[in-house]
């Protein structure tokens, strides 16, 4: 049954990515491949809503894979992953949704982009699922080479070499970082005589690990932290994440920020936690510091953007900077905070980007400078993008509240081996950097929700020219009215609601993510 | 009833939501949702409230819990005396101001955000007041915050409201961090966040002096961003673009006085820690003289107010932090009342007259005479005249700080200090008051005033309900049963020789004064005609734009910088190797699979290799 079940939410999206991949090979039938793998996105979902409910266990499938090399097909689902694997479904559900009603004329090809999507779910759930370190690395692996075509086609239409360059530079980061990751897996091996993490982590590699071996296991966890440090992105590997966030399409952005950004985080969590001495006394301190530089530098950084998108991807940097630091506490708290920041992050970065999307699709722009007034020209989406603002910049009662200010309280009390007061200083840093956080989203709310209504309008959209309209002219003659553009559509309320809804509710009730992961870091760690 | 706690919380949000999903629609619909919501929260106040005074004990319940990290965090409420009066307040205030905005939001397109934010904000009010959890405090806290952002901002179109928007939210969220700190610290310590728990342990421990002095002194840097005492004060004179009623609700019943609340629902903390109580004196001593002063030259109706009220909350936390409780929170119920009346008179003159500058009022006195006679009593009240409410709440704070001179609640020195900043602020007080009466309704009307026009009655209704209060409140303090413990038999609250002596110079303020104006024939009788005050003018904002804002912008642009130039430098000649590999690749005729294939092998093996030398 459970083989049934976990083996079943791969092979959905896998098969429905072939469907339509099949299906989209005629342009004339572009818009049934997208309606199919519409379905199957949420046909996916449903399936994990019952896997997650059906509680698979840790230890649900295992099987003989590749035997020569001892890699194993092992598969599980625990309170860590559980939330991880619902976040992706609903996000890429949403995601083909929101596709149905994209035009061709902006989106050529969206059949082909259905089923990438579709195969870039299958990966990303495969690496949530996967219990051994070579299967995790195969999946990790197979979300990204897809994520390649999308925004090397589909990207920023106004800027083919950028996106191109965008692309490029995602794909050899993330590539370089796995191989790196790779290879800290096979001394992991060495060391601990198998690629089964659950019992790595339930052994206690570190303290079987002898003297000879101990610096295996520290070069081991070294490579698999830069390896998941590029994906996550810790700062300053960080940087080919804005530009792919930028030039990617709205569903790309959308899906590489709420999802692909939680293979790194999940894999700090599953994959290098178990690897590493808290003892140690540079590592953690040292994930730790970067978490919050990267939260600090996210924050200035954001404060001079002058793109959208570009923004929201830097605000990413400095949230899952928040992930690290918790990660590093080694403490079930920082645990916590680590999957609770994922998940809010996923749920407001997301909302975010399809909102950027929104605004894109209306203003053919994400230009700072060439957005004013939302909250006058389209106040239920300029209203919508306030209150994913203010999730995001951590108002309590919303959901990204409890992950910061629980990695915060982790980092006040970390593990007794690491350096307290080292922890302390990083704590109050990254509370100050959540100030700078409502700083920037404020400044970019003042920015392009508020404002007067302009007297000055571009007088050609194509290019940069700004004509002054001279103030001496009678109000009402001469001022060029911009031509009205629609508020939210039905189909954006639909994708756009759930994560709303769902961003308030995890800030009512931060117990329905908090307890299961608690028990679940407790029993998968042990010790802790 | 414990039914009715959760109700109480809950109910406006759910009534937020309905405002904003019908409030487009039907303009009465929304209309009907917020202000039913706002009257039926306020009968179940009233039924928790009236219970609860006198010697009743506490009712608290806890409705759900997290476990998982160190102590649960529960949806724990808990209403007692102090709780029970702040509430009432709270949601008198709020009701009225949803009553007075259909008046003066008549033909605003964007009441339905309006009003739901209003909604929202007396929620996160009611839950900071009744909340026994401290991340639920929390959470009401900074939803406060939020909110009064939002509706600071209600005229986005203006600039000064954007700035002050901003700057509000800004300034109060970096003291919140305080709080945040102060949670962690207690609840580490004494291992819940239980408030009550957390101050039962604190009364029936003994502590080492000043043992507690960190989670105390971070409270105080919440409170001092929260009540926006000095060197936080900034925020709420530049608050003031929001709409009126707005500031009724920030400046008398919710956001600032959430500060206060917040001091006297700790009392028991506040009495093991020393060093915060001097520090709660000194910069208490330092705001209210100061602000006094400035509103003393204000030239905006409003903003006058506004200092004001940063002056009057820096009596409250002059008379928690030398132990005059009981003076302290009346003086808080006192001031809600009076001040919410204030604003919502001013809100009526602004209405009229269309403007907020006292240069252009002048003669209102017969144009509007519901607001003249109201807003006399307010400002009356203000000044401290008998037999209004504001006399008697007043001269319990000096009464009490007079008597806590020999009690070492505070440094000697300070307890003196704080003593004579009081007496000179209340008569200073007494000028403001005065000279803002004269200005607004005698002399000669401006041009713009010739029109003036009086408001609809759900606009004048409120103001006479809270006059009601502010006129014959203070005969409450004659019996102080109802409070029980609010008013306990050991503190002092009617000082016959202070009141006295307070009376008179009050007076003597007062006909300075008429004087002055007199002798300037109508014109600014502090400015322009008499003396020349010139309020010292520490310049908070400008070391704040020099020390941090302006920092900040350089380390951002550092930040783009070092992206662009620095780091992208090396990646640049990562991706100059991705391309000359993909060259190589497309001779195999192709893409990039097998260009990142290739990379993937290349890298791993060195990276083997490597690995392998280190171990």
């Amino acid at each position: 049954m459970n083989d049934l079940l976990l083996d079943g939410l791969l092979a959905l999206p896998a098969g429905f990515a072939v469907l339509t991949a099949v299906l989209a090979g005629r342009e004339r039938r572009d818009p049934v491949a997208v309606r199919v793998a519409a379905l199957g996105g949420l046909l996916t979902l449903a399936w994990s809503v019952w896997l997650v409910l059906a509680a698979p266990g840790l230890r649900a499938v295992d099987h003989p894979w590749l035997a020569a090399l001892d890699v194993h097909w092992r598969l599980g689902l625990d309170g860590i992953s559980a939330p991880l694997v619902l976040l992706t479904t609903l996000i890429t559900a949403g995601c083909l949704v929101s596709l149905l009603r994209a035009p061709a004329s902006t989106t050529p090809g969206r059949g082909a982009l259905a089923a990438l999507l579709l195969l870039v779910e299958t990966g990303v759930l495969g690496s949530f699922v996967a219990l051994d370190m070579v299967l995790f690395f195969v999946f990790f692996e197979v979300a990204l080479i897809p994520l390649w075509f999308v925004i090397d086609r589909w990207g920023d239409r106004h800027d083919p070499r950028g996106r191109r360059r965008a692309a490029t530079r995602f794909l050899v980061f993330t590539v370089l970082g796995s191989a790196l990751m790779l290879v800290g897996f096979m001394l992991v091996r060495e060391v601990a005589g198998t690629f089964d993490i659950v019992t790595v982590a339930a052994r206690g590699v570190t303290g079987q690990a002898g003297s000879s071996q101990s610096g295996l296991l520290a070069a081991a966890a070294v490579l698999v932290a830069l390896g998941l440090a590029v994906k996550t992105p810790l700062w300053p590997l960080h940087i080919w994440l804005p530009d792919a966030h930028a030039k990617a399409p709205t569903v790309g952005s959308v899906l590489l920020a709420a999802v692909l950004l939680k293979l790194g985080s999940y894999g700090l969590i599953r994959f290098w936690m178990p690897l590493v001495d808290p003892g140690w006394q540079l590592l953690a301190p040292c994930l730790a510091a970067l978490g919050v530089v990267g939260i600090v530098y996210a924050a200035l950084a954001c404060l001079v953007q002058d793109d959208l998108k570009r923004l929201i991807a830097y605000s990413s940097v400095g949230h899952m900077g928040f992930v690290a630091l918790g990660v590093a506490t080694f403490t079930v708290g920082g645990v916590q905070a680590a999957v609770f920041v994922s998940v809010a992050h996923g749920l407001i970065t997301g909302l975010l980007f399809f909102l950027a999307g929104g605004i894109k699709d209306r203003y053919d722009t994400t230009l700072l400078d060439r957005l004013q007034v939302l909250y006058g020209r389209l106040p239920r989406l300029a209203g919508l993008f306030a209150f994913a603002a203010m999730a995001s910049l951590g108002l309590p009662g919303l959901a990204g509240f409890w992950g910061e200010m629980l990695a915060i309280r982790a980092a006040v009390f970390p593990d007794g081996a690491l350096p307290r007061g080292t922890y302390l200083v990083l704590a109050v840093i990254a509370a100050l950097g959540v100030v700078l956080t409502a700083a920037y989203f404020l400044a970019l709310m003042r920015r392009i929700l508020q404002g007067a209504p302009p007297a000055v309008q571009p007088v050609n959209p194509d290019t940069d020219s700004v004509e002054l309209v001279s103030e001496e002219v009678e109000p009402g003659t001469a001022t060029v009215e911009p031509r009205p553009l629609p508020d939210v559509r039905r189909s954006e309320w639909l994708v756009w609601t759930p994560l709303a809804a769902l961003t308030v509710l995890l800030g009512v009730m931060p117990g329905l993510l908090l307890t299961p992961v608690a028990e679940a870091a407790r029993a998968y760690f042990g010790g802790l | 009833m414990t039914a009715v706690l959760l109700l109480l919380v809950a109910l406006p949000f759910v009534c937020a939501g309905l405002v904003l999903l019908v409030g487009h629609r039907g303009d009465a619909a929304g209309k009907g949702v917020a202000v039913g919501g706002s009257l039926l929260g306020l009968g179940a106040v009233l039924v928790v409230a009236l219970s609860r005074l006198g010697e009743a004990s506490p009712v608290g319940q806890v409705y759900a819990d997290t476990v998982g990290f160190g102590p649960p965090i529960e949806l724990a409420l808990r209403v007692d005396q102090l709780a029970a009066v702040v509430l009432l307040l709270a949601w008198v205030v709020a009701a009225l101001v949803q009553v007075y905005s259909l008046g003066y939001l008549a033909e605003d397109p964007r009441y339905p955000s309006y009003a739901a934010l209003v909604l929202i904000f007396t929620g996160a009010m009611s839950l900071v007041v009744l909340a026994d959890d401290l991340w639920l405090l929390l959470i009401g806290w900074e939803l406060m915050g939020a909110c009064s952002y939002f509706l600071i901002a209600h005229h986005w179109e203006l600039r000064e409201a954007r700035a002050g928007a901003v700057k509000a939210f800004l300034m109060t969220r970096l003291a919140d961090l305080g709080l945040l700190f102060a949670i962690i610290a207690l609840g580490q310590r004494f291992d819940s966040y239980r408030i009550s728990t957390v101050l039962e342990q604190v009364s029936a421990g003994s502590f080492a002096r000043d043992e507690l002095w960190l989670p105390a002194v971070l409270v105080v840097v919440a409170v001092v961003g929260k009540s926006a005492q000095f060197p936080l004060h900034t925020w709420l004179p530049d608050a003031m673009p929001g709409p009126t009623p707005i500031s009724a609700l920030i400046h008398a019943a919710t956001m600032v006085a959430a500060g206060v609340y917040l001091v006297a629902r700790l009392q028991p903390l506040f009495e093991v820690a020393v060093s915060a109580r001097n520090l709660l004196a000194v910069l208490a001593a330092v705001t209210m003289l100061l602000a006094a002063l400035r509103a003393l030259v204000a030239t905006d109706l409003k903003r006058l107010l506004a200092w004001s009220t940063v002056s009057q909350l820096a009596y409250m936390f002059g008379a928690l932090a030398v132990g005059a409780w009981s003076a302290g929170v009346l003086h808080l119920l006192a001031h809600g009342a009076f001040k919410a009346l204030l604003f919502l008179a001013a809100g009526s003159v602004v209405h009229a007259v269309g403007s907020t500058s006292m240069a252009e009022m002048g003669g209102l006195r017969e144009k509007i005479p519901d607001t003249f006679v109201t807003m006399t009593i307010g400002l009356a009240a203000l000044a401290g005249v008998v037999p209004l409410v504001g006399f008697f709440t007043k001269d319990a704070v000096i009464g009490g700080m007079w008597e806590a001179r020999g009690e070492h609640q505070v440094w000697p020195w300070l307890a003196w200090v704080l003593l004579a900043s009081a007496v000179l602020t209340a008569v200073v007080t007494a000028a403001y008051c005065m000279r803002a009466w004269l200005l607004v309704f005698f002399g000669r009307p401006h041009p713009h005033a010739e029109q003036a026009h009086e408001s609809p009655w759900t606009m004048r209704a409120p103001l006479y309900l809270l006059a009601a209060p502010t006129a014959f409140g203070g005969l409450v303090l004659l019996a102080p049963g109802l409070f029980g413990p609010l008013a306990p038999a050991d503190e002092e609250l009617v000082h016959g020789a202070v009141s006295v002596v307070m009376t008179l110079l009050v007076m003597a303020a007062a006909a300075g004064t008429v004087w002055l104006w007199r002798r300037g024939a109508g014109t600014d009788p502090w400015a322009e005609a008499g003396l020349r005050i010139r309020p010292p003018h520490i310049p908070v904002d400008r070391a704040y734009d020099l020390a941090v804002v302006r920092p900040i912008g350089w380390l951002a642009r550092g930040a783009r910088g070092g992206d662009r130039d620095v780091i992208e430098a090396y990646v640049d000649g990562a991706a100059a190797t991705a391309r000359g590999t993909g060259r190589l690749l497309r001779l195999a005729q192709n893409g990039n699979v097998q260009g990142y294939l290739m990379v993937v092998v290349v890298g791993a093996a060195l990276l083997a290799v490597l690995a392998g030398a280190v171990a």
